[in-house]
């Protein structure tokens, strides 16, 4: 699990969003977002969509899986990475 | 009478603006004409009220007021996305008239959109309508060209 700051200023939208969600595909595990009490299901663009997710954000990421530990380091990276 | 065994799952998308619809892959932006968002149609608007396409419940309005999340009756998760990149207004331009937790009637008013605020930032119109959980539906026919807000844009069959 890890816990990264959206650096990209207007957050998750379409377009991050979806790319998003096909980073997490590579991966077998289930892959959460969490912020605060909301969380999604980060292989879904309706899910992550529906956080509304800002720059600014804290957000922890988590897996369920044979390959979590690696979804979690991808992701993160792929995250705090963006700048669309 | 025979009509008891006929399944009718044709559903329907109305265009929620007066405009020209047209197939998603018109759209210049990858992620949508790629169907990475998911699979519908655009429409590229000549009216400034966005009505909502299907009868069901907003699950979310973006902060900017640019895109709304929507989940139908009939389980389809709707995207309606009001122009290319116009989460970099940031609201300007925007106007929302519902709330996330709303259930809708297809018709109902969702948004209202200034059009020159989005030529004046050299931001595209053309308004996506995706279905994000496309693995649903079993067949998806756009009916493109002019149509008046609340003419069918598309029918699906699930």
């Amino acid at each position: 699990m890890k816990e990264i700051k959206i650096n990209n200023p207007t957050g998750l939208h379409a377009r991050p969003a979806s790319q998003l969600v096909m980073e997490c595909k590579k991966f077998e595990s289930e892959i959460t977002l969490l912020r605060g009490e909301q969380s999604a299901n980060a292989k879904s663009i309706m899910s992550i969509m529906a956080m509304a997710i800002t720059g600014g954000d804290m957000i922890e990421i988590s897996a369920d899986g044979p390959d979590a530990d690696a979804a979690v380091d991808a992701i993160a990276s792929f995250l705090e990475a963006l700048e669309d | 009478m025979l009509n008891i065994f006929k399944k009718n799952t044709e559903k329907k998308l109305l265009a929620p603006c007066d405009g020209q619809v047209v197939s998603i892959d018109k759209v210049p932006d990858p992620v949508f004409a790629q169907k990475m968002v998911g699979d519908g149609f655009a429409i590229i608007p000549s009216s400034n009220d966005i009505l909502s396409p299907v009868d069901g419940e907003i699950i979310q309005v973006f902060p900017t007021f640019h895109a709304i999340c929507l989940k139908s009756v009939d389980g389809l998760e709707i995207i309606v996305h009001v122009g290319i990149d116009t989460v970099e207004l940031k609201g300007e331009g925007f106007t929302c008239h519902t709330e996330v937790g709303a259930t809708v009637k297809a018709g109902d008013k969702l948004l209202t959109f200034t059009p020159e605020v989005l030529e004046a930032h050299g931001k595209n119109p053309i308004t996506p309508v995706v279905i994000t959980n496309q693995e649903i539906l079993k067949s998806i026919t756009v009916l493109s060209g002019t149509v008046a807000a609340k003419d069918v844009a598309v029918t699906i069959s699930l």
